[in-house]
């Protein structure tokens, strides 16, 4: 068997958020525009590990992802051992300034999955001109949960694995089956109570609802994705986003659910490939 | 009453978990009766260690079940293609579209949730997806 060494590189980078010190892993590969890659609740930098290794996006654009805190490599803050995590609005937003500063990042592109797109959102809202376009993925204005969140977080059974089964519902049966659990695999590692966490900003946060018509494309293009087998963020939520953001773009992807990165990166690629363009990066 | 076209395709679930040593380890610890609701005929499948050990047919008011799954048989149908269409591809999906309800111990269903989903899908192939 031949070794093949990937492209991408992780580094670790030490920012201060809300007052708290945070040991951020990210990943990054590739050179040009800076494309900062935000991970859905529950799982991390790995969501993004076809993009980074694909060539054709890395030979002008640098690719970059962080694990949040409390994720992946990224430990959470001193004292967790006592805290209740419940992701904000506020330490999200935060945290995703924080390491684009950090990185020194000049007009980057956001592009973020579920909450991760919420934010990027957010962003576009609240902070005009901090990014220069947004890829907002299986991203809506709010959706409430259709299941009970403390489910993810019990001592009686592994948060991981229910997890993991539950969100197999937003995979496409057309996922390779390698990628599919490959995806789950990362919400079977998740910590203890950060899925629930993540999910209390997703679920219960519906602040982005006041701010969408803040959002201005004509600073910053916005561009929404959504696949079709999403039960999540329906097409239906993502359409009423778009509608709710004049001059945003939208495309329902066929065949993709709620993790398309990484459920089915063929099938992802020529629709982030698309984004990218739309937003000013350089697409493929 | 019995629907003549589900009958074996529940002895089918049956022989395969039988014949699949990851189910049996996913659902060594669950030993339940679920019922299922189909077009509102009742069909009571008792588990035994993860093993469908029993598949008794009809509404009974004297079998206690666990939790209950309730669909249509057109609903079933279109769950059980090999890529079904969006919404019927997960048993939640059924839900979110309106085309089933699942009730009683949900936090039971939630805790062997892929050893449910993965059995129930198992007329999509005929054998494990």
């Amino acid at each position: 068997m031949t070794h093949q060494i990937e492209a991408i590189c992780g580094r670790y980078v030490t920012v201060e958020i809300a007052g708290r010190t945070q040991r951020i892993y990210f990943e990054e590969a590739g050179q040009g525009r800076p494309v900062l890659c935000l991970h859905t609740a529950g799982a991390d930098t790995r969501q993004w590990r076809h993009i980074l290794n694909d060539g054709e996006f890395t030979e002008n654009n640098r690719i970059i992802a962080f694990d949040m805190p409390w994720h992946g490599k990224s430990l959470p803050p001193e004292g967790f051992e006592t805290e209740e995590y419940l992701l904000t609005t506020e330490a999200y937003i935060a945290t995703v300034l924080a390491i684009a500063d950090a990185l020194g990042l000049e007009n980057p592109i956001l592009a973020g999955c579920s909450m991760g797109g919420r934010i990027a959102l957010q962003i576009a809202a609240l902070h005009p001109g901090r990014f220069s376009g947004f890829i907002a993925i299986e991203a809506s204005d709010f959706q409430p949960a259709w299941y009970d969140i403390d489910w993810f977080h019990r001592p009686d059974a592994h948060g991981g694995e229910m997890g993991a089964a539950l969100v197999s519902a937003n995979i496409a049966p057309h996922a390779p089956q390698a990628e599919r659990w490959n995806t789950l695999w990362m919400f079977m590692q998740s910590g203890p109570g950060v899925f629930r966490g993540d999910l209390s900003f997703y679920t219960r946060d519906d602040s982005l609802v006041a701010n969408i018509s803040r959002i201005d494309t004509a600073i910053a293009p916005v561009h929404i994705l959504c696949g079709e087998y999403d039960l999540t963020c329906t097409p239906e939520d993502a359409t009423r986003t778009h509608q709710a953001i004049a001059g945003s773009t939208l495309e329902i992807m066929t065949e993709l659910g709620h993790f398309p990165m990484s459920e089915n990166p063929a099938r992802f690629r020529p629709y982030f490939a698309r984004a990218l363009a739309l937003v000013g990066a350089s697409g493929t | 009453m019995v629907d003549a076209a589900l009958k074996p395709v529940l002895d089918m679930i049956a022989v395969m978990i039988d014949a699949t040593p990851h189910l049996l380890r996913l659902g060594a610890l669950f030993s339940e009766t679920v019922l299922l609701e189909v077009d509102g005929d009742a069909y009571y499948l008792v588990f035994h260690r993860g093993r469908l050990e029993t598949i008794a047919y009809g509404q009974n008011r004297k079998t206690p079940w666990r939790f209950a799954i309730r669909t249509d048989s057109e609903a079933l149908h279109k769950f059980w293609q090999p890529l079904p269409s969006p919404g019927f591809h997960d048993i939640f999906g059924l839900v979110k579209l309106g085309r089933a309800t699942i009730d009683g111990d949900i936090l039971m269903l939630v805790k062997n949730l892929r050893y449910i989903k993965e059995i129930l899908a198992i007329p999509r192939t005929g054998s494990l997806a």
